[in-house]
C-alpha cells in the first residue's frame, strides 16, 4: 500500500512526531502547539504518536518498584493538613462524619444556613468541600431517603461562565453516576429512585462543571469543584 | 474489568477526589511509570523526584483525561515520559556513547529484533524491525531514553544535521509502517 502524501503532510507527520519525542526546540514547540490548537488533525497526529511511543514503552521497559518514600512523600504533599481547608482536612472519608454532623447541628440550631422551609426530613447529610478549582463555593446536600429527595443548597459561589453545575454519586468501587444538574437559582431538589437511595448512605457526593445540558459522555468531563462524604445526620 | 478499564475507572474515581482510588492507582502502576523515569534519567533519586510530580499532576489533572482520547495508560505514560524528558534537558545529562558497532549499516534484524519477531509483537515493534539496525538503534535512545538530536549527535559523533536527517527519515517510515 503506497499512500501518496504531500510534503506538507509528510513534514506535519514528522513534526508531530519530534513534538511528541520533545526533539523541536522551545520556539518549534511554542509554533507547533499554537498551529495544534486549532488543528484536530494535528492533535490527531500526536495522539497517534503518544501512543506508538506509550506502546513501545509498555514493551521495553522493565517494571521497576519506586522506594516506599516516594508514596509517603506523595501523601505528605497531596494530603497534609495545613496545606488545606477546614473542610479538607474532615474531607474525604470518616473523620468528616461527626465533625460535619456537629457542624450541620450548630448551623440549623442557631439558624445561620438554614431556613425552616428548606428543611426536609434529612437522614443524611454532606458538606461538600471545595477543591481548589472550586474555591469559594459552599454547597450543602441533605437526603431524605424515605421520600427518594436529594437538597442541593449552593449558599455561595457559581459555575464558571457558560458552564452548569452536575452532581455526582460515588458508591464503593464504582464509576460516577449523575445525579442530575444543579439550578442556577442555588436550591435544587433532586428525586432520586430507591435503587439509587440504597447505595447513598458512605457514599460520596462530587460537583463538576458541564456544559450546558451536563456532561456528554455520561461520565464527568470538567473539573471537579466539590466533593463530601454522606454521613447520618 | 480489563486491567484498561480497571486503571480507567480508578482514574475517574481520583478526578472525584478519591484518596483510596488514588492510592489503588499508584500501586497499580507506579513500578511500570518509575521504570520510564529511571529509563530516561538512569539516577533513581531524580526518576523519584519525577515520579512523586507525575502523581502530583494525575491527582490534580484527572479530571481533564476523560475528554483527550488517549487510553489510560498511554495518558499516564504519556505525562511520566514528557516529565523525565524535561527533568533530563534541565539536567543536561551527558548522553551514554553509542557503539560504533550499532551504527553500522546492516538491514538485518539485530539481536532484539529476531528476538521479539519469535514472540508475538505489537505493531510498534514490527515496524521498528523494518528499519535498518542502527536505526533502529537511533529510534529506541529518542524513544525510550528521551535523547535530543544533541545528546544523538554526541553519543555517535555524527553531526548533528545527518542526525536529524536520520532520525527524520526513519520517523516517516515508521508512520507509514503504522498506518499499513
Amino acid at each position: 500500500m503506497s499512500d501518496i502524501h504531500t510534503p506538507e503532510e509528510e513534514n506535519d507527520r514528522v513534526l508531530a512526531a519530534e513534538y511528541a519525542l520533545g526533539l523541536l526546540t522551545d520556539e518549534e514547540r511554542a509554533t507547533f502547539e499554537a498551529r495544534m490548537a486549532t488543528n484536530p488533525d494535528l492533535r490527531a497526529e500526536v495522539l497517534a504518536w503518544d501512543t506508538h511511543i506509550a506502546d513501545a514503552i509498555m514493551d521495553e521497559v522493565e517494571d521497576v518498584t519506586p522506594s516506599p518514600q516516594v508514596a509517603r512523600r506523595l501523601k505528605t504533599v497531596l494530603f497534609k493538613p495545613d496545606r488545606t481547608s477546614f473542610w479538607q482536612q474532615l474531607w474525604p472519608y470518616g473523620l468528616g462524619g461527626a465533625a460535619a454532623a456537629l457542624v450541620l447541628w450548630l448551623m440549623v440550631s442557631t439558624g445561620i444556613l438554614l431556613r425552616e422551609e428548606e428543611l426536609l426530613q434529612a437522614d443524611l447529610v454532606a458538606e461538600l468541600a471545595p477543591t481548589p478549582e472550586g474555591a469559594g463555593l459552599v454547597i450543602r446536600a441533605n437526603v431524605d431517603t424515605a421520600r427518594g429527595a436529594v437538597q442541593v443548597l449552593r449558599s455561595a459561589g457559581e459555575p464558571p461562565e457558560g458552564r452548569v453545575f452536575e452532581l455526582w454519586l460515588i458508591a464503593g468501587d464504582a464509576a460516577p453516576v449523575s445525579l442530575g444538574l444543579l439550578d442556577a437559582d442555588g436550591s435544587t431538589l433532586i428525586d432520586v429512585p430507591q435503587e439509587v437511595v440504597a447505595l447513598l448512605p458512605g457514599a460520596l457526593l462530587a460537583i463538576s462543571d458541564e456544559p450546558p445540558g451536563g456532561s456528554p459522555t455520561g461520565a464527568p468531563t470538567g473539573a471537579v469543584r466539590a466533593a463530601g462524604p454522606l454521613t447520618s445526620s | 474489568m480489563t486491567p484498561q478499564e480497571e486503571v480507567e475507572n480508578l482514574i475517574a474515581r481520583v478526578a472525584m477526589g478519591d484518596r483510596a482510588a488514588f492510592d489503588k492507582l499508584y500501586e497499580r502502576t507506579s513500578a511500570k511509570l518509575f521504570g520510564v523515569c529511571l529509563r530516561v534519567l538512569n539516577d533513581r533519586v531524580e526518576a523519584e523526584e519525577v515520579l512523586q510530580d507525575v502523581f502530583v499532576t494525575v491527582w490534580n489533572k484527572a479530571d481533564s483525561y476523560k475528554v483527550n482520547g488517549y487510553s489510560p495508560m498511554t495518558w499516564l505514560i504519556t505525562i511520566t515520559r514528557n516529565r523525565a524528558v524535561d527533568r533530563k534537558r534541565a539536567l543536561k545529562l551527558p548522553p551514554v556513547p553509542i557503539e560504533t558497532a550499532d551504527l553500522l549499516p546492516d538491514s538485518a534484524p539485530g539481536p532484539e529484533a529476531s528476538a521479539v519477531a519469535a514472540s508475538e509483537a505489537r505493531q510498534i515493534q514490527a515496524c521498528l524491525d523494518e528499519l535498518p539496525r542502527a536505526r533502529a538503534h537511533l529510534v529506541r535512545r529518542a524513544y525510550l531514553e528521551g535523547y535530543s538530536y544533541a545528546d544523538l549527535s554526541e553519543a555517535t559523533g555524527v553531526n548533528l544535521n545527518t542526525i536529524r536527517t536520520w532520525l527524520r527519515r526513519s520517523l516517516l517510515a515508521l508512520r507509514e509502517c503504522l498506518s499499513r
